[in-house]
């Protein structure tokens, strides 16, 4: 009733523009994409908001949500390369979805990120990305709210990864070019 | 004391019938209306693109500035769809094409109806009675760019919901909600081009 206690996947990732602009501004290097994991004690099958339960992606988990936003957003800019010795792995070290707030409303993410070359690790950081929206004390409104919200705070996490110097250096991305934008 | 558990188990059965009659949803109806303010552009209005190259679409959709990942799955084949039958580009793609120039469209749904869900909660507590009438500002950013060089244009557009027993705006044909939205994202699109080949963004 109300669509209160529901369960559902996390929408399909979509690459984000500005994530989209960033890879494309830089003109070489492409990636893969390899193993994506959660650290012990990350909430990495289900997030529940009010009752309701979001599930992880395609595979059922967090960790593998993580792994298809990193491939959608490389693919997005023409930087992914499934043979590519450069490679991303990372690991999810927090993954908050605060839902129950009656006006502002949170998902907190945070992921270890290690890119390698050849086998040599070139870069390897956490970082964490926080995400606010408005929310209701109608809970028809503020479950979907979240669950909408939730695929924008992986967005601005994976945008914390594009936007790193360090990372761009050690992807071989090349120096920023306005040619492409 | 017997009042009182009577007047408990009252409200506990209104609450209740409230509750059934909210979940049924289908009893109480939405309709929706179309501003006319965007006027309807088709190819023919467009002007013929000297040189028409291949084309990137990057298309978002945002509500309230924040990404929203499931209208951007429904809206971005309409917007490719538009870009398509507009004949300005040789190809169309939401991917990196060799020479492609770069269409970005960003469309972001800002509510202009303060407490719009509040107001339809109350719409269902009355059963529709007292209808409600909630209006959907949309903000259409369209850029295209290439060689270095970037054309930039906004515009605005709205959709007007009624909830219940509520008139809509005079003048307008009431919609089911998935025509309405869709003529609502094809009208920014196609507008969106006109006013980017008026710039001479494709010349």
């Amino acid at each position: 009733m109300l669509g209160g206690c529901v369960s559902q996947p996390a929408m399909t990732y979509q690459a984000s523009i500005d994530n989209t602009e960033v890879l494309l501004a830089h003109p070489t290097g492409k990636l893969s994409v390899g193993h994506v994991d959660a650290a012990a004690g990350v909430a990495n099958a289900h997030l529940s908001v009010r009752g309701s339960e979001l599930t992880g992606g395609s595979d059922g988990t967090f960790a593998g949500y993580l792994h298809d936003a990193l491939t959608t957003e490389l693919k997005a800019a023409g930087r992914f390369d499934a043979s590519s010795a450069t490679r991303i792995d990372a690991t999810l070290t927090h993954n908050e979805l605060d839902g129950g707030a009656v006006k502002n409303a949170k998902a907190v993410l945070a992921a270890r990120f290690v890119v390698s070359k050849d086998g040599k690790t070139a870069y390897d950081k956490v970082l964490t990305a926080s995400h606010q929206w408005e929310s209701s004390f109608i809970g028809a409104v503020a479950i979907p709210a979240a669950f909408q919200n939730y695929p924008a705070a992986m967005q601005k996490l994976v945008a914390k990864l594009f936007n790193d110097p360090e990372f761009i250096r050690a992807a071989g991305m090349g120096p920023a070019t306005t040619a492409a934008r | 004391m017997i009042a009182i558990r009577l007047e408990a188990r009252f409200l506990r059965a209104a609450f209740v019938a409230v509750f059934a009659c909210l979940s049924l949803s289908g009893c109480i109806s939405a309709k929706m209306y179309v501003d006319p303010g965007l006027p309807a552009v088709a190819k023919a209005d467009l002007p013929v693109a000297p040189h028409p190259e291949p084309v990137q679409v990057l298309f978002e959709f945002r509500t309230k500035g924040n990404a929203n990942a499931k209208a951007t799955a429904r809206i971005a084949p309409r917007v490719i769809s538009a870009a398509t039958a507009s004949g300005l580009f040789t190809q169309v793609s939401n991917t990196p094409q060799d020479g492609a120039g770069i269409l970005k469209i960003v469309i972001d749904n800002v509510p202009l109806t303060d407490n719009a869900a509040a107001k339809g909660f109350g719409t269902g507590l009355t059963f529709g009675l007292a209808g409600s009438i909630v209006t959907d500002g949309y903000i259409c950013t369209a850029s295209y760019s290439r060689g270095g060089h970037t054309t930039e244009t906004t515009l605005k557009h709205s959709i007007y919901t009624t909830i219940g027993n509520h008139e809509g705006p005079k003048g307008l044909t009431a919609m089911e909600p998935e025509s309405a939205v869709n003529l609502a994202m094809d009208q920014m699109a196609w507008n969106a081009l006109k006013q980017l080949a008026d710039k001479h963004a494709f010349d």
